[in-house]
């Protein structure tokens, strides 16, 4: 099994280096050199020259030991992202965001997979029913109303009118306060999406020949459900809900811009408004590791949870 | 047909399924009984109705759009369709079992085979876990798989096909059931493999002294293992019979044109014989009788073309639905033929 | 024996097939067939089309200059956030212009991001798919590299990235409008879906027999993929197609909505960027004519995606 992990992990690598490849053609090939913009309307050619020299955007791009594809990379397996724009050192504006938008997106997580899961069994229960029916009405509707309009009106109707949530964060707030309306909103914003593929597996797996051996055999169909099919369809189940633990880093970026949650998110809108692309360099850039070390984990529960794979 | 030693009596069945697309009448008024301890054959080819006859016995004809829409069955005495569901699961398993065609996919992949065995074992019968275990341990052995106790705590998929329907049918005659429906077993196993299960469902019915509901395309397997044969077409049950009988002497279009195309040796015909034509679709079933268009007698006839045949004991132990067949019709439906559409089509002398 | 006269099968296989012949289907007749029968799937697609025809009216409608509704958008028709009335059906905006006809104005904006987005994917996931999947060896590692870096990054990262870099670039001396990089980031990020599907489809389809038979006769790499392999993964291309759509159009909002698509013409992002003001003022109609105008064509796409899935699929097939 180790000679299993070692070799996914050794295959990642490639992916890694394409994403490096990725973020420096774009942002400093085809984004160009933005000393000047970084210096501002009345820069001095002498400031310029200085910010160049301090963000390394003097060296020459590739052909050099101290090109700034060499460095590029070299910064990124040292974790070195440098200074975003208002010159705070990248690392630390993460390790500030991280909080708050973990705070968000675990309660969201688990919540969302919970109740997703959990209808999917009932739901599966009473197929072809009108149940059925309607819940994949509302999952289709749900899935139609944009994002925008499910925060918006949250945030509205319950912060602002109903008063029941604030309508802010506001760093005083204790932590659950400022994070229950979001937290909320994601989850059921969230739910018509994963109900609609949680259902689809579940009525799929009840398709087999296998449930059809056992319902021979005369077992019921609540017996059925949460013996045989659930454990089958742990695999594409486990398979989703792993692969959705990396972007619970990035925290989501709407609901926080929206309630103005400082977290990673937050950190991003902002980093798109001003153009500064080293925060978002050095987020694409973690992003892109956590996925594929997740991927990798993945495969392993796979295993765990399906015999027929081996770690040959 | 139904006397003392009637173990399940199959009365008029219909099943039909529900969908956008219309209604599809995958079994029609389908009448048959099986005696106990012999083995029943229900032959036909692909989609004629036979597995979703199978499936109306046990009362597992797929949901959402399926449906037993008349008749009844009726198994050691008691009304199968009037049972409540609970009471229905309670025979499913134990004493009724059913085994499938393709084992690959009609076992679990991710729970043992002896989980599996066990869970029919500890569902119908009194037994503790570890009874059960060494039980299933046991029914391993006796269908003939070698090393049971190692066996017993392997994967589905860790078998050849040939083992896992042995599984398959310990799984089935674990607790004891008086009839056993084999719907296909053999179709998806090697010819040699063929053989081997089917020997062992004949051991295991002298030693349980089990009643047999073989479901196959197969002639060759029907010729030897059966007792009775029904043929079906089309949802249709065209013929009924003692296995002997209807292989000497088929009355049925159908079954003669089945026999017919059977490949021979020492017969001098150059090709290979086959009925023409092709099986009808489900939504799309010709009027009259099912089988006319592709029949020498009934294409071009029209009271085959309009009036469906009934099926009817043309002589003892037999029964058959064609207006042709020899002793199905009476005087008064011959002079009304001959008042409609005149000159009658003579029946042949035997080939 | 019996009915079946000895030898002269051959003339009564002839009588009989000549009374009746079932016909084949080919999978597309079928599944339009099938398609037709749903009436809920036949009333998305009028929608789905309905919206179509009026981007497409007003794509005209600015090339030649007609001077419909919609077109002149930045009309004052009335006083500053009147609400919905009956000259104004949905209302007016902060500039008193009619939000009716910039949420239709915004139609054309989405419809048209969406399907070049869609084009550009297209042309990209489908041919690399087929190849990779087709020449297998180095061709497809090198494939299969480019997307799955692409696939690491957090999609809407990845837009943002794109759209964020691209925006104000010129591109072979081309100036890139706010629109212009909205479409090529999602086009550009979106292709690997479509990319994996025909890959998968057509590393299975490979080793079918009537491949090996194409290739037995001689046909060439390039004539197998577009003769014989492209028709039969052809009905996956049209349900992703469906159902991407819907996708891009949400991505396009977002995009707008964090301004970096249009800036200067009005679109449904723009319209709920607009409404986060508004809303603490008790100004609802702009977003809730954006979300209504949303909502109905992400719903009659998703009905109908899922409709065209289920009739193409060849395992629901009668036969």
């Amino acid at each position: 099994m180790t000679t299993y992990i070692i070799r996914r992990l050794l295959y990642t690598i490639p992916i890694v280096f394409g994403v490096l490849l990725l973020t420096f053609v774009l942002f400093t090939l085809v984004g160009g050199d933005i000393s000047i913009e970084i210096a501002g309307k009345n820069a001095t050619p002498d400031t310029i020259a200085e910010i160049r020299a301090e963000y390394g955007l003097d060296k020459p791009l590739f052909l050099s030991w101290d090109s700034q594809f060499i460095n590029h990379f070299k910064n990124a397996f040292t974790f070195d992202f440098g200074r975003a724009r208002d010159r705070e050192l990248v690392v630390d504006k993460i390790k500030r965001g991280v909080g708050p938008s973990l705070a968000l997106t675990v309660p969201m997580f688990f919540g969302v997979i919970i109740i997703s899961v959990s209808l999917a069994l009932v739901i599966a229960f009473v197929q072809g029913s009108m149940w059925d029916v309607l819940a994949v009405f509302i999952c289709v509707a749900g899935m139609s109303i944009p994002y925008l309009s499910f925060i918006l009106f949250g945030q509205y109707f319950l912060a602002y009118k109903l008063g029941l949530f604030p309508v802010f964060f506001s760093p005083d707030l204790p932590t659950a306060q400022y994070v229950a309306l979001p937290v909320l909103i994601g989850i059921v914003s969230g739910l018509g999406g994963n109900l609609r593929f949680y259902r689809t597996v579940m009525l799929d797996e009840m398709r087999s020949d296998y449930v059809r051996t056992a319902f021979a055999k005369g077992l019921s169909t609540r017996r059925v459900l949460f013996k045989h099919v659930l454990k089958n369809a742990m695999i594409p189940i486990i398979t989703r809900v792993v692969l959705a633990i990396p972007f619970l880093f990035l925290g989501s970026l709407l609901l926080e811009r929206f309630f103005g949650i400082p977290g990673l998110g937050y950190l991003m809108i902002e980093a798109i408004g001003s153009r500064d692309y080293f925060v978002i360099n050095a987020m694409t850039y973690i992003s892109a590791i956590l996925f594929v070390v997740f991927n990798v984990i993945t495969d392993i529960c796979y295993g765990l949870v399906d015999p027929r794979v081996s770690f040959e | 047909m139904v006397g003392n030693g009637t173990l399940l009596s199959v009365e008029n069945v219909s099943t039909h399924f529900f969908s956008e697309e219309g209604v599809t009448r995958a079994v029609q008024d389908v009448s048959f009984s099986i005696q106990k301890g012999k083995t029943f054959a229900l032959v036909g080819e692909s989609g004629c109705g036979k597995s979703v006859t199978a499936l109306s016995i046990m009362r597992l004809v797929p949901a959402p759009g399926g449906k037993i829409v008349g008749g009844q069955i009726v198994f050691e005495g008691e009304n199968l369709s009037a049972l409540s569901e609970k009471q229905m699961r309670d025979v499913r398993g134990n004493k009724i079992a059913m085994i499938f065609q393709e084992p690959m996919t009609s076992l679990n992949p991710v729970y043992t085979v002896g989980n599996q065995i066990v869970e029919a074992i500890r569902l119908h019968q009194k037994k503790s876990t570890g009874r059960a275990w060494a039980d299933a341990a046991e029914m391993l052995r006796k269908v003939g798989i070698a090393d049971p106790d190692r066996r017993v705590r392997e994967y589905p998929h860790q078998m050849s096909g040939g083992m896992r329907q042995r599984v398959m049918i310990a799984m089935a005659v674990s607790c004891e059931p008086t009839l056993l429906i084999a719907d296909e077993p053999t179709t998806a196993l090697d010819v040699t493999i063929q053989a081997q299960i089917l020997d062992l469902l004949d051991e295991l019915q002298k030693q349980n002294g089990m009643s047999i509901l073989l479901i196959t395309h197969d002639l060759g397997v029907v010729a030897e293992r059966a007792d009775d044969v029904a043929v079906m077409y089309a949802s249709r049950i065209a013929e009924v019979a003692d296995s002997r009988p209807l292989f000497a002497e088929p009355l049925h279009p159908y079954t003669q044109g089945l026999l017919k195309s059977l490949p021979r040796l020492g017969l001098s015909d150059k090709r290979l014989r086959t009925i023409p034509g092709t099986v009808p679709e489900p939504l799309h079933f010709p009027g009259g009788c099912k089988f006319h268009p592709r029949c020498p007698i009934g294409f071009d006839d029209k009271r085959c073309q309009t009036i469906e045949p009934e099926l009817r004991e043309v002589r003892p132990g037999r029964r058959v639905g064609c207006w042709y067949a020899p002793g199905y019709e009476t005087k008064e439906e011959f002079k009304e033929y001959e008042s409609k559409y005149g000159e009658h089509k003579s029946v042949p002398a035997e080939c | 024996m019996g009915w079946w006269t000895r030898g002269s099968h051959l003339s009564e296989h002839r009588k009989i097939l000549k009374t009746e012949q079932p016909k084949g289907r080919s999978l597309w007749k079928d599944g339009v067939r099938r398609l037709r029968r749903r009436k809920l799937a036949m009333v998305c697609l009028a929608v789905v089309v309905l919206y179509f025809l009026l981007a497409g009216f007003l794509y005209l409608a600015e090339l030649f200059d007609w001077q419909v509704g919609p077109i002149r958008w930045q009309q004052e028709v009335g006083k500053s956030y009147q609400p919905p009335s009956r000259e104004n059906i949905f209302g007016t905006d902060i500039f008193g212009q009619s939000v009716l006809r910039k949420t239709l104005y915004g139609a054309k904006i989405s419809m048209t991001v969406a399907l070049c987005a869609s084009f550009i994917s297209l042309a990209i996931g489908v041919p690399l798919g087929a190849i990779a999947g087709y020449s297998r060896g180095v061709v497809d590692e090198i494939i299969v590299w480019v997307y799955s870096t692409l696939s690491s990054i957090p999609y809407i990262l990845l837009i943002l990235a794109f759209a964020v870099v691209l925006r104000d670039k010129t591109l072979f001396g081309y100036k890139l409008t706010g629109i212009t990089s909205v479409y090529l980031a999602i086009g550009l990020t979106s292709w690997v879906g479509i990319c994996r599907l025909i890959r998968g489809e057509v590393i299975k389809h490979k080793n079918r027999e009537y491949v090996l038979a194409a290739k037995s006769y001689g046909s060439s790499g390039r004539r197998i993929i577009f003769k014989h392999l492209m028709p039969n993964v052809f009905h996956l291309v049209i349900i992703d197609f469906s159902l991407r759509f819907v996708a891009f159009i949400h991505a396009e909002v977002i995009l707008s909505f964090l301004g970096l698509g249009e800036a200067t013409r009005p679109s449904w992002g723009a319209m709920i960027n607009d409404a986060r003001i508004e809303l603490s003022r008790g100004v609802w109609w702009q977003m809730a004519a954006a979300t209504v105008a949303i909502f109905f064509i992400s719903l009659a796409l998703n009905i109908f995606g899922d409709a065209l899935r289920d009739s193409l699929d060849p395992k629901l097939r009668i036969q």
